[in-house]
């Protein structure tokens, strides 16, 4: 399983267009990115008020952790700062540079991995991941996708099955591949341990550990060991 | 890193290319679930075997035939195809895979290849019943040309009102209900001159019949794609 290689390898973005610069993530400064500013954000559902007064920021190099009860809208603050959802009240900016980014720019900067975002289960790990980089406009070998799915803790026999075969915790670890396929800049992460066992918790934080040198994570969760990841922890009450 | 050189930005595949991804993916879940297949292909099958049991070819007059068989052949296809066109959208709410392939892929490649799939998917409808329905109920045409183009616009006009309706109504319960309701009001004209240009190719050699139904019917669908160009991302993300 080559699962100390994730650090090795660089995804490249491969440009077809003669016109196009190519550029590699590790031409990137460390800590270089996109900054995700929210302020004052409010969620009302009918009379629930779900979220109120939250503020904060993701940063480029840092996980940002968010935790608090059932309930307590951490997956509703997780759904407003990836863009899927309005808030009630208060505003969330995407920024590079300090230049604000439009919402089709900064989803192809975003990985997320949540409970209610799947894969589809008709086709195999692999055709996910050949899908969703190709539908994001990025060409990438076959075998990098192999290697990227590997890496996950994912067998190379389980690659083309279909993932309604799978296990929760197999299904998981593809669910994260799908999130980091394009090497985002931001990563949203919702309970992104669930249904996984002790071995792909510590490759998980091993992941995080790597990718939070490059890009900014937001992490929602209620785990003790994932809360102990962020260099910021924003609680919710209930 | 400046917003020029956005690794988002850098598409190394073309809007077709993405569309056709979409296109792909649509193709192979549907081959491996059969699921539209089976419903549609059911659907008018049985439909055409209770027509051609009540009216069969020789219950008609032999002057009202072109009338009747045309309005009955539009009949059974539309029906036929409400009952699995809106599956592009409705299974993927029905999935949880919306919001991840929300997040990956480009409005205009995902209407463009749901679009596609949908036009595939009544061309094959109108191949498989065409002829069962020319055999049942004794249906003649004497301009072969033009009914090919009627059947062609026809599913061309159908496919991207019902692409358009299904994106919609995905995301509300009682989903196929509201599609018909939704459906009617905007296929109904294009329905009427289906009718018209099919009775004029049934009746008529001359080219010169069927080409103002047809222009009818292919300006409908140009409007119905240019609104549906402006709408569909709008209803897609919010």
């Amino acid at each position: 399983m080559p699962s100390t290689a994730w650090s090795e390898r660089t995804l490249s973005y491969q440009c077809t267009r003669r016109c196009r610069p190519r550029v590699s993530r590790a031409t990137l400064g460390a800590v270089e990115g996109v900054r995700v500013e929210f302020r004052d954000i409010a969620k009302r559902f009918g009379r629930r008020l779900v979220l109120s007064g939250v503020t904060g920021t993701a940063t480029p190099g840092k996980v940002l952790v968010i935790t608090g009860p059932n309930g307590s809208g951490k997956s509703t603050l997780l759904n407003i700062l990836a863009g899927l959802v309005r808030p009630t009240r208060g505003s969330v900016r995407y920024l590079l540079d300090g230049q604000e980014l439009s919402k089709s720019q900064w989803f192809r900067l975003l990985g997320v991995c949540a409970p209610d975002m799947a894969v589809y289960e008709e086709l195999s790990a692999l055709e996910n991941l050949v899908f969703f980089s190709r539908v994001r406009g990025l060409a990438l070998p076959q075998e990098l996708l192999e290697h990227h799915l590997q890496v996950l803790g994912l067998r190379p026999a389980d690659l083309r099955r279909p993932v309604g075969q799978f296990s929760s915790g197999m299904l998981q670890r593809v669910k994260l591949a799908q999130a980091l396929v394009h090497d985002p800049q931001v990563l949203v992460l919702d309970e992104p341990s669930s249904n996984l066992d002790s071995a792909g918790h510590e490759l998980l934080a091993q992941l995080l550990t790597e990718r939070a040198r490059r890009c900014a994570v937001i992490v929602a969760t209620n785990d003790p060991r994932e809360v102990a990841w962020g260099d910021t922890v924003l609680e919710l009450a209930a | 890193m400046t917003l020029e050189k956005l690794p988002g930005e850098i598409r190394s595949l073309s809007l077709l290319r993405e569309s056709l991804t979409v296109l792909r993916k649509e193709l192979v879940s549907e081959l491996r679930s059969r699921v539209a297949l089976s419903s549609v292909g059911l659907f008018a099958l049985t439909t055409l075997i209770a027509v051609a049991y009540q009216i069969g070819p020789y219950r008609i007059h032999e002057q009202d035939r072109p009338h009747l068989h045309s309005a009955l052949l539009w009949i059974i296809l539309f029906f036929a195809a409400s009952s699995g066109l809106p599956r592009v959208f409705v299974k993927e709410e029905d999935a949880h895979t919306a919001k991840t392939l929300r997040l990956a892929a480009r409005p205009a490649a995902v209407f463009t290849g749901k679009l596609l799939f949908n036009l595939l998917l009544l061309l094959g409808l109108e191949a498989f019943l065409v002829p069962l329905f020319a055999v049942f109920m004794g249906f003649a045409v004497k301009n072969i040309g033009a009914f090919f183009l009627v059947l062609a616009a026809g599913g061309l006009g159908l496919a991207a009102s019902s692409t358009t309706v299904a994106a919609i109504i995905a995301r509300a319960s009682g989903s196929s209900t509201l599609f018909v309701v939704l459906a009617v009001p905007l296929v109904l004209p294009m329905l009427v001159f289906l009718i018209q240009g099919t009775r004029m190719a049934a009746t008529a050699a001359d080219w010169t019949a069927a080409l103002p139904a047809l222009r009818a019917v292919l300006s409908l669908t140009g409007v119905t794609l240019v609104t549906s160009a402006f709408l569909f991302p709008v209803v897609w993300h919010d």
